[in-house]
């Protein structure tokens, strides 16, 4: 159980890492799916550790995972689809407006036409 | 300037680690009392053996409604920086990927694998969308899953210019979304009028009318799920498919 938390805190640390030290939006919004797949990782491995079978209601099944936690999870990916877009959709205006991916070309520009 | 950057990210990260491995590496015992309530009861309930589907759209039908409400707006935010753009900056400008393929500049990025390609598995990536779709009560699966499969198809079917299909037209993507969209409120308020509870499932004890219930609910979210992420993803390729 230790080495999956290990796993999964290095995948948030990347996803951290990545959105806060890269300079290309592309690669931040990268970062930013990274760590809020870390979570929903954390949280289905959370659910798991009551059970080890998947939460399908039937005569043979004894011992089922918490379902909460995975429904809980579910509006996550869905939000997370919502701020991928819609940062996604931000990052094709800069670049559209600015012609570069570079937060500080972005910044020096916006500088200069202002 | 650049080794102020990298202690700045270095002490960033050690604060963030610092705060969030005790939450991670904790090593409580996880509650029961709900996982035993809903293995009991949740069958009963709602007519759904899939669990995770009786809890979003039976015990919690509000909180999905509210969850494609975000959806919705996200969408709608993102079409609109999107659809602006396109008339600003690409006024008369065609992009590559609506072009038919004689007409097209040699090196975009579409050769002819990816026509044959995405025009044979469009049509069969549709119907496991709607399989999944279909059997989200009883079978890994559910609106919002069988939905993206759905998108993904719809993709498939604009990247081919081989398929005619009207699916690919943003006009008749976003009547469909609006109706499916209607009708998921209509259905979740009509709710209210049973003494069931506040959006709760209005069949109980009777698997196959409260499963038949669940099942409207996935259709609905299916496809206002897939159409409207279909429509944002074409309009990122860019713009109107009209055929």
């Amino acid at each position: 159980m230790i080495i999956e938390r290990i796993l999964i805190f290095l995948i948030f640390i990347t996803g951290f890492i990545g959105l806060i030290s890269m300079k290309n939006i592309i690669k931040k919004i990268i970062g930013l799916n990274l760590l809020s797949s870390s979570i929903v990782l954390l949280f289905i491995l959370e659910a798991s550790r009551i059970g080890d079978e998947a939460p399908f209601l039937d005569d043979k099944v004894q011992n089922i995972v918490d379902p909460i936690p995975q429904a809980l999870m579910l509006t996550a990916i869905v939000i997370g689809v919502c701020v991928t877009a819609l940062s996604l959709a931000m990052a094709v205006r800069l670049y559209k407006t600015t012609g570069s991916l570079d937060i500080t070309i972005i910044k020096e520009r916006l500088e200069n036409d202002c | 300037m650049n080794k102020r950057r990298i202690f700045k990210i270095f002490l960033t990260t050690f604060i963030i680690s610092f705060t969030i491995l005790p939450i991670i590496l904790s090593n409580s015992s996880w509650p029961t009392l709900a996982r035993d309530y809903l293995f009991m009861h949740a069958f009963d309930e709602t007519g759904a053996s899939n669990t995770v589907s009786s809890i979003y759209l039976g015990y919690r039908l509000i909180d999905t409604l509210g969850e494609t409400l975000v959806l919705f707006v996200a969408i709608t935010g993102t079409m609109s920086i999107l659809l602006n753009l396109h008339k600003q900056v690409l006024q008369g400008v065609e992009t590559q990927s609506s072009l038919p393929p004689e007409k097209r500049a040699k090196n975009a990025l579409r050769t002819n694998l990816v026509e044959v390609v995405a025009s044979k598995l469009g049509p069969i990536i549709l119907l496991f969308g709607l399989y999944v779709m279909l059997y989200g009560h009883k079978s890994p699966g559910g609106g919002f899953q069988g939905g993206v499969i759905l998108a993904s198809a719809i993709v498939f079917l604009a990247l081919s210019t081989v398929v005619k299909t009207k699916l690919t037209n943003s006009n008749v993507l976003s009547r469909i979304e609006s109706i499916s969209f209607l009708s998921l409120i209509l259905v979740t308020t009509y709710v209210v009028f049973f003494p069931n509870g506040f959006f709760r499932n209005i069949a109980t004890n009777n698997s196959f009318a409260s499963a038949t219930m669940i099942i409207i609910l996935n259709i609905m979210i299916g496809l206002k799920v897939g159409t409207s992420l279909a429509v944002m993803i074409i309009a990122m390729m860019g713009g109107q498919h009209d055929y």
